[in-house]
């Protein structure tokens, strides 16, 4: 996987849950869009549902289970979930590994 | 057609709910770890340990792969335990907390990510009147239920977000395996105690189950019991 595929997957995800959220600022996400925070547009659940669809996303289009919040995600000294940017670093991470 | 998880499948509540929603037109995964031998061409049957994350999470994604939308899980499978605290093996509270708690949070956390993504679903958990009883000679199985009803609770502020809801259903002794060691005079004194002298057949928990299933106002969070418990 690779990383524009990642950024990709994300954005289109974002899209989604903007429209069924009825936030439009979602749907305008970019790369330096943060996920969590004062800043973001997406309020805790927001975030789980992001992750979860994720989850599931990669699952039906790399065929693998990932698991993306764990002790290795949340011992990380930046946050994988601060910005779609450093999401996507992490997914593309997490993905290649189970896949080699 | 709507489409049920049910654990424990095998034998009393679980086994006596499947046949009754395949009965009723619902397609049934059933999750157990020994055979219900039940027939049917709408019931599927997957012979796993619920305590084990990875067997869960196989049958998980051999659901998902069918691509049918989960409308129910109903957590049923448990254990119970009769013994004093103080004589109470802490290898038998381990496994009570394994069977009744964890397997329950392993199949919520796996099943409630396919209802999250699909915006909709019901999650049921099987408790029992033990713990408003506060049962004496129960501590490890009493303990383990007041830990699915937390579970319940929390879970069902959190996934509402995702259009999930989360219940608890607890009954009296019914006649099954899981009541078979109490004594009867035992039994009579709990159904005394909820107001149901006659006791509860499997027949009117089942009833009980489809009644809140078939509410689509039911509150998430809630958790109620076949009884009157004063």
């Amino acid at each position: 996987m690779t990383r524009t595929e990642s950024i990709t997957l994300i954005l289109k995800r974002i899209q989604i849950l903007g429209a069924e959220l009825a936030k439009p600022e979602l749907c305008k996400a970019t790369e330096a869009t943060k996920l969590f925070g004062e800043s973001s547009s997406l309020d805790s659940m927001g975030l789980v549902t992001l992750i979860s669809d994720l989850e599931e996303d990669i699952r039906q289009q790399y065929k693998i289970s990932v698991t993306l919040v764990d002790e290795k995600a949340m011992s990380r000294l930046t946050s994988p979930f601060r910005s779609v940017h450093h999401l996507a670093d992490y997914i593309t991470m997490v993905v290649n590994d189970r896949k080699s | 057609m709507p489409t049920a998880v049910i654990t424990g499948t095998s034998r009393g509540l679980g086994r006596a709910l499947t046949e009754r929603l395949l009965s009723l037109g619902w397609y049934v995964y059933g999750i157990s770890r020994s055979s219900s031998r039940i027939n049917h061409p709408h019931f599927q049957e997957y012979l796993a340990d619920i305590t084990n994350e990875q067997a869960v999470q196989q049958v998980a994604n051999s659901i998902k792969e069918t691509g049918k939308s989960i409308e129910v899980l109903v957590n049923n499978a448990g254990a119970a335990s009769m013994n004093a605290f103080l004589l109470t093996p802490f290898k038998s509270a381990e496994s009570i907390m394994r069977l009744n708690y964890l397997s329950t949070f392993n199949t919520t956390q796996l099943f409630g990510k396919i209802m999250a993504r699909q915006r909709h679903g019901l999650i049921v958990n099987i408790t029992t009147v033990a713990v408003p009883l506060n049962l004496e000679g129960e501590a490890a199985y009493v303990a383990s239920k007041a830990a699915v009803e937390a579970l319940t609770r929390v879970t069902a502020r959190e996934m509402i977000a995702q259009g999930v809801k989360v219940i608890a259903l607890g009954f009296g002794p019914i006649d099954t395996d899981l009541t078979r060691a109490i004594s009867r005079d035992k039994i009579q004194k709990i159904n005394d105690q909820i107001s149901r002298p006659s006791g509860t057949t499997l027949s009117e928990a089942i009833d009980f189950i489809l009644e809140k299933i078939n509410n689509s106002e039911i509150k998430s969070g809630s958790v109620e019991y076949l009884a009157d418990i004063r």
